[in-house]
């Protein structure tokens, strides 16, 4: 494998596709943080005086805290004061009815991503909730699903149109104290989606959101809740692409998932924000708290997430099982190049009777990258007869990466059964050598072995997603050989 | 809350050791100590494991006995120790060395010395360990040539009695096997009395290149006694260390096992089994320190908890940069037999290297009920089926013991903790 070297230094070379600015005014709070800035922001969003109340007393704990260094990931400090917390487009003010409406700019933008946002919601039956810089711009098909009863809007919409569901829900699964960066979202947060499907409901078509970074040196806040209530079925998609910055930029994201009885959320993201360049500098740090909760019995939570983005992640989606026969997935495939650091993972509370979790995560490293699992699976004393598989795989190319696993597992109760297993190798010459005498190139070879590796999980995705995850992969390891 | 160690009164009780060469490093390793402190459950390594009430016995023992003298321990208990396998023995009683167990090691030919008398560098090294060196009286130095091969395993029984008073103890042993040595090595340690007892030893072990050393550690502590122990392993070239564990008794126990890997081609087979009853607390950590290739560990653990019982284990491998050739395996199984038992599992895997082989597998469940059923369709009873079973599961580990001529006995040890727990109700 004499190519190995230019292969791999291609590969390295590789420059971000999204990379780029789009030149809107943005209308941005000056940069620093203090009550002023977060009644600032209730206010721009005419925000109910519940929700003022509520981001403040977010941010009289966020002072309290310290940031978490547990992760097996280094970062410079991320000085809080010089971070901008709001940050809208010019066009807010009267918010566009229809694609036509929306800056060109804008859809500009998504056209250099390859989201061509009107004709690929239509194809594909996908309602967007496109998320430009912190406040919701465009949104489709709203007339075919409140026709089903479905509430897809802005959180910034959801709070005025519907505060009783914000009230009940916000905050009932990472409550504001949950941790250091789910505080500050709690403060801070500048919008998100709001999904209701009622009792008995099928959602019409998979709900999707593309969430961009765009001015410099602001923070992106997002904060998500999602509601299944009885008996209903959600998919929601969230995929990511960020242009390229020299300064990291801070994303605190939080997303709260409640099913109640008989229902089922499916949760899938791509992730392939802005990694920062191969000396690891720039990219985004993407510090996000993400949880289920199975409140009825009988509900399913499933996440699939698809990380191939970001300079660092520390991302843990979980799902607490509290409703009896609750099952809880988590499906994850998480590629770190260059100098990315990943710590990401699961946890699975059982809480309920008979609950059930999967837990099957892949990871890949590549050049001086360092990728982490790191997931808890918590028998309580009461859930009798839980049950938990976690498969957790890492794949190792190149000398200079690492691998690493951290799995916690939990058990009060006898009659529960919990299986861990894990292995981390490389692609083994042998299966290269396979490949290439059968007359794959090498190349196809590697991306024909890390497919089939993530095969798993992939099945899990969406059609549309499943193909875009895999296009991704290939791009990312191309010349990658181990 | 975790007890804050009375750092004065150990201060007062170091100073009233016996002089001897030790004691500059004592007063050092005090003097860390008190920068460390004890860990709390805020510490990683320590997030399961509570020692408010080891710190506790220590502050009783530091305002009491420690200002009297060790009370010895009663000669026919440690013959009648020593009679049931046939080795070496050097006893470390209450803390003290028995130096006539030393003279007649000596005397069968094992090069060993009190660590007062050999010119061993102690190095500072976790808070425990440092509490170890403040208070060491004396430990042993034990020495196996090159290509030495002893007739006999080397014992080192480590027993302690509290009958009559709140004690704390510590032992040290510092083991080294030349080049191409072979030596059998069994670490024993028994508790009685009443009163409540602490223990704490380290033992670290050194293998030259081509050495092989079998260690089997059998811990049998009243229980009510606690204790803490950790073993640092170092390994050279083609070297081999085969390794196994039994917990048996004991009220709060925690070991620790490392394991360095220094040289390529070193092998280290390390296994425990841990049974816990009523009220027990059984924490067992392992590291692994991959730090050349190619080399191999290979690690299993079982355990089986009855009871209001907690057991931890946390496997840990570390492969550094440059470790090619590595293959690191880790298991780990538990049976719960009862509602108020509970286990935390953490297999640890931190690979800094490409070319590796790491695996690690954790399974938590009970008996098979089919496997049951089966034995009950044969005429067994019940709870005799349930016997054969837990048996069966930890028999495993007693048929991988490398010292031969322990198995029979580690066999019987196994049996007679398992009736005790199968003869109580154990829920199924």
């Amino acid at each position: 494998m004499s190519t190995e070297p230019d292969k791999l230094e291609s590969f390295v070379n590789r420059r971000y596709e999204h990379g780029f600015i789009t030149d809107i005014d943005a209308d941005s709070l000056p940069p620093g943080l203090d009550e002023g800035v977060v009644r600032a922001i209730s206010a721009r969003k005419n925000e109910p005086e519940f929700m003022l109340e509520w981001r403040l007393r977010a941010y009289r704990h966020w002072r309290q805290l310290e940031e978490p260094t547990w992760a097996h990931v280094h970062y410079p400090r991320i000085d809080y004061e010089a971070i901008s917390y709001f940050s809208a487009p010019k066009s807010d003010k009267d918010r566009p009815k229809s694609l036509d409406e929306v800056d060109p700019k804008l859809l500009e933008t998504y056209d250099k991503l390859g989201i061509p946002l009107h004709e690929r919601a239509r194809l594909a039956g996908v309602a967007v909730d496109a998320v430009f810089d912190s406040v919701s711009v465009a949104t489709t098909f709203k007339e075919k699903l409140s026709e089903a009863g479905v509430i897809f809007c802005s959180f910034s919409d959801a709070v005025i149109n519907h505060p009783d569901l914000v009230k009940k829900y916000l905050g009932s699964v990472v409550p504001q104290r949950d941790n250091f960066f789910a505080s500050l979202n709690s403060a801070v947060f500048s919008d998100g989606s709001f999904v209701y499907i009622p009792k008995g409901v099928r959602c019409p078509m998979e709900l999707s959101t593309y969430f961009r970074i765009n001015a410099a040196n602001t923070g992106q806040f997002e904060r998500t809740l999602i509601i299944a209530d009885e008996g209903s079925h959600v998919s929601y998609l969230e995929g990511c692409t960020a242009p390229m910055r020299d300064e990291n930029q801070l994303h605190a994201a939080v997303v709260e998932l409640v099913a109640l009885k008989d229902a089922e959320i499916k949760y899938s993201t791509v992730q392939n924000w802005y990694p920062g360049d191969e000396n690891g500098v720039g990219g985004i740090y993407n510090f996000v708290t993400k949880r289920g909760d199975c409140r009825g019995a009988n509900s399913k939570i499933s996440w699939t997430q698809v990380e191939t983005g970001s300079a660092i992640t520390w991302k843990y989606p979980s799902c607490i099982l509290r409703g009896e026969n609750s099952v809880g997935e988590f499906y994850s495939v998480a590629v770190a190049n260059n100098y990315q650091q990943a710590d990401t993972g699961t946890k699975m509370i059982h809480i309920g009777r008979n609950t059930r979790s999967t837990i099957v995560s892949k990871g890949i490293s590549a050049g001086h990258a360092q990728n982490a699992y790191r997931g808890l699976v918590r028998i309580m004393p009461q859930a009798h007869g839980a049950r938990n598989h976690t498969q957790c795989d890492s794949l190792l190319i190149g000398k200079a990466c690492g691998a690493h696993t951290f799995p916690y597992i939990e058990v009060r109760n006898p009659s529960a059964k919990v299986e861990h297993e894990a292995t981390t190798s490389k692609i083994s010459a042998d299966q290269l050598f396979y490949c290439r005498q059968r007359g794959i190139s090498e190349e196809d070879a590697v991306n024909m072995i890390v497919n089939g590796f993530c095969k798993e999980v992939f099945k899990e995705l969406p059609m549309e997603f499943a193909v875009e995850a895999q296009a991704l992969l290939n791009v990312s390891l191309e010349g990658a050989v181990g | 809350m975790t007890s804050r160690l009375a750092i004065d009164a150990l201060r007062d009780a170091v100073a009233r050791l016996p002089d001897n060469r030790l004691s500059a490093t004592r007063l050092a390793a005090l003097d860390h100590l008190q920068g460390q402190g004890t860990p709390t459950t805020a510490h990683e390594d320590w997030k399961y494991t509570d020692l408010s009430d080891v710190i506790d016995i220590s502050n009783q023992w530091l305002a009491h006995s420690a200002q009297e003298r060790t009370p010895d321990v009663a000669a026919d208990q440690i013959n009648a120790l020593k009679d049931r396998i046939d080795a070496y023995w050097l006893v470390i009683a209450n803390g003290q060395v028995d130096e006539s167990s030393v003279a007649v090691a000596q005397a069968a030919g094992i090069s060993v010395s009190l660590l007062s008398d050999a010119d061993v560098a102690l190095d500072f090294d976790a808070p425990l360990a440092n509490l170890n060196t403040a208070l060491l009286r004396d430990g042993l130095r034990i020495h196996v040539e090159a290509d030495a091969q002893p007739a006999k395993p080397i014992g080192i029984l480590i027993v302690d009695d509290a009958s009559s008073a709140v004690g704390v103890s510590q032992a040290r042993v510092e083991i080294d096997l030349a080049e191409r040595s072979t030596a059998s090595l069994i670490e024993h340690h028994v508790s009685t009395g009443r009163s409540r007892h602490y223990a704490n030893s380290i033992v670290r072990l050194v293998l030259g290149d081509h050495a092989t050393a079998r260690y089997v550690r059998i811990q049998e502590r009243d229980s009510g006694h606690s204790q803490t122990g950790r073993l640092n392993v170092r390994m050279g070239r083609d070297s081999s260390f085969e390794h196994s564990a039994f917990d048996f008794g004991g009220k709060l126990i925690r070991n620790d096992l490392l394991i360095d890997l220094c040289g390529p081609g070193a092998l280290a087979t390390f296994t425990g089994l841990y049974i816990a009853v009523e009220g027990q607390h059984i924490d067992n950590h392992t590291r692994v320190d991959h730090r050349v290739g190619p080399a191999k560990s290979i690690q299993e653990y079982r355990g089986i908890l009855a009871g209001a019982t907690r057991c931890v284990w946390n496997g840990k491998a570390i492969v550094h940069a440059g470790a090619d050739g590595t293959d690191a395996e880790q298991a780990n199984h538990n049976l719960l037999l009862s509602e108020q038992s509970e286990i935390d599992a953490k297999p640890e895997l931190e690979i800094y290297a490409d070319d590796v082989k790491c695996s690690h597998g954790t399974t938590i469940g009970q008996l098979d009920e089919s496997a049951l059923y089966y034995l009950r369709t044969r005429g067994l009873d019940r709870r005799h089926a349930q016997q054969l079973l837990t048996q069966a599961f930890a028999q495993s580990i007693v048929d991988r013991v490398s010292i031969d001529l322990l198995q029979d006995t580690l066999r019987e040890m196994v049996a007679v903790r398992l009736s005790k727990l199968i003869e109580g109700d154990i829920g199924l």
